[in-house]
């Protein structure tokens, strides 16, 4: 047996689905170099929250479009504010929007889609997909105008209302999954030594849920990240600090004056990251398939 | 009388949909929604006046009477009178409703069609370099925002630093040379951003209804290719080509031209819409979301039945 193993070509590192994903993450030339994007980002948005860099987003320093130069690296906006500053500090509030919403909606698609699968065909199951379907069947963006309008004032409306919409998909995959796995022995011997129902769903079955949860998990951030963008520039997204949709919501009026410096700004912004987390999303989504056997 | 039947059962089974919509939206937009009270009070009130008005609006009214007016509101279509215009609801949808399906459409078809033979060459090559390019290219579809999108159209196409061939705002369509006018660069947009997403889905679904068995067999007897393609391959993915192309026609009716129509400035149900929610215009907001939700579950029922339809495997039970 010893000698058969060791003279396959198959990865040493470990045999779990996680490590044959690392492993094959790891020979992904795009993954690997998006993700050295994405974590490029990260970082600015990590130096942003500390108070390294990107904190003169909101101070007039300057005449209003001035050109860029090493005074303002990508000139000034309409009312004299520095473009590049205000591009940096807008990626902070983009990784707060998708992790906020990425996380929390994750969390939720992933224990109620547990439950509804464990229980499928029973009231609980029948509850939740209910649920689902009413919050599928209400258009996204007037949910969000909806929840802004009940929660008049309240900054965290564009989150809440992102979050209960973007659950729905992946707890409809969890679900899917767990009616697969209750039926495997593993979880049929956990039964029949006695252990609890809650433990059986989120200590053996959930766990095997987790590679679904982390690929659903960089989807969400990028849908989160672009509709803040739309939902900013229609007025219904981030009210206090800047996003990239309010730089291409004010870049409108400048657009039309022919000052193109904060609209490109923004939307090279906003496209380099949407573009490096789809193609991270993509390879991971590759890497963690078991139905995929090339190594 | 059997497919009746069926219907009728999934027509039944969509009610606990409904009631769960219209009541998440009443619940938003009246229950929980602004208290117009001290809007239509002078300075001063006396709590004799408040509570008039109070009862005018149905504000001291049971909840359950006040949702079950909100449902006879959606079934008679009588939303009331607009807040802003004091146009009667029904009539602006009525007006508007056109504008954006006219807007909206040839986009739609567009995206939809171009996707599917994308998809279709894309299919075929698969793992080559044409593949590859098309897979490629639909990441970076994917990736531009709408916004972005919509405005670099308008500077390249409508503005003066661009081309200039088309308007930059507005509506003023009376014959068809003037729609073509004003319909190109919103429906270019469109199908921009929605190719990228359309192209991936119906690659997938196609790449995998051509690993089939049947159709393996079908190629080694000898079938040409367009018979392959469309008898074999087209016919079994039209299920979930289907099901896409249903369940984005409520969304895109609203949602997308919501932008669309906010940007151009033009006079659809999604411009209505936006300046209902910046001005807090209630009537036409129940009206809009109540209306939407509905049609949603409504084409989610027709789905079902469209199945049967197409696919006579779908077990009528």
């Amino acid at each position: 047996m010893n000698t058969l193993t060791e003279s396959t070509t198959l990865p040493r590192e470990s045999e779990s689905l996680w490590g044959k994903a690392l492993y094959k993450f790891r020979r992904d030339r795009t993954g690997m170099i998006s993700l050295g994007v994405v974590l490029f980002f990260f970082v600015i948005a990590l130096g942003v929250w500390m108070g390294l860099w990107g904190q003169h987003w909101s101070a007039i320093e300057g005449p209003m479009w001035a050109k860029p130069g090493a005074e303002h690296w990508l000139g000034t906006n309409i009312i004299g504010q520095d473009i590049f500053q205000r591009a940096i500090y807008s990626t902070k509030t983009a990784f707060e929007v998708g992790m906020v919403v990425a996380i929390l909606s994750t969390i939720l698609g992933g224990i109620l889609g547990a439950l509804s699968g464990y229980f499928a065909n029973s009231w609980v199951d029948e509850l939740i997909l209910w649920l689902m379907g009413v919050l599928d069947s209400i258009p996204f963006y007037l949910f969000v105008a909806a929840i802004a309008f009940a929660l008049q004032g309240y900054p965290y409306s564009m989150h809440i209302a992102m979050i209960a919409t973007f659950w729905t998909t992946t707890s409809r995959l969890v679900r899917g999954e767990v009616i697969k796995l209750k039926n495997f022995e593993f979880v049929e011997a956990a039964r029949a030594i006695g252990l609890p129902r809650n433990k059986i769903i989120f200590r053996h079955i959930m766990p095997n849920t987790y590679h679904i949860l982390l690929v659903q998990a960089t989807i969400v951030f990028v849908s989160a990240i672009k509709s803040e963008v739309i939902l900013s520039f229609l007025g219904l997204g981030v009210v206090d600090g800047v996003s990239w949709g309010l730089m291409i919501a004010e870049s409108t009026q400048e657009v039309q004056a022919g000052h193109y410096s904060n609209f490109l700004t923004a939307s090279t912004f906003l496209f380099v990251l949407v573009m490096a987390f789809n193609m991270f999303s993509d390879s991971l989504q590759d890497a963690l398939d078991p139905k995929k056997v090339s190594a | 009388m059997e497919m009746l039947q069926y219907a009728l059962r999934k027509f039944i089974t969509g009610i606990p949909l409904i009631v769960g919509v219209t009541l998440i939206s009443f619940l938003l937009m009246v229950y929980f929604g602004p208290d117009k009270t001290y809007e239509l009070l002078g300075k001063n009130a006396t709590e004799e006046q408040i509570q008039e008005i109070r009862h005018q609006l149905g504000y001291d009214k049971p909840f359950v009477s006040r949702y079950l007016e909100y449902m006879k509101e959606l079934v008679t279509f009588d939303f009331g009178y607009s807040d802003s215009t004091g146009e009667r609801v029904s009539s602006i949808l009525k007006r508007t409703v056109p504008i954006s399906l006219a807007l909206i459409t040839p986009g739609f078809v567009l995206g939809n069609l171009l996707g599917i033979a994308l998809a279709l060459v894309a299919a075929y090559h698969r793992g080559r370099w044409l593949d590859k390019f098309i897979m490629g290219g639909s990441v970076v579809g994917m990736s531009v925002s709408f916004l972005i999108v919509i405005i670099a159209f308008q500077i390249l196409l409508s503005s003066n630093d661009g081309l200039g061939w088309f308007p930059v705002r507005g509506w003023n369509v009376y014959n068809f040379w003037d729609y073509l006018h004003y319909v190109t660069v919103p429906t270019l947009a469109t199908v921009f951003v929605s190719l990228g997403y359309n192209t991936r889905f119906y690659r997938a679904v196609i790449v995998e209804e051509m690993g089939r068995d049947h159709v393996r067999t079908a190629k080694a007897f000898g079938t040409p290719p367009g018979e392959l393609l469309f008898k074999h391959i087209l016919k079994n993915a039209m299920i979930p080509i289907i099901t896409r192309i249903m369940f984005s026609i409520p969304l895109v009716v609203i949602s997308g031209s919501l932008l669309l129509e906010s940007y151009f400035g033009i006079p659809g149900v999604g411009l209505v819409t936006y300046d209902a929610i910046t001005s807090g215009d209630q009537p036409i907001l129940k009206a809009v979301v109540g209306i939407t939700a509905v049609l949603f579950v409504v084409v989610l029922i027709l789905n079902d039945i469209f199945y049967k339809l197409v696919d006579p495997r779908v077990s009528l039970k």
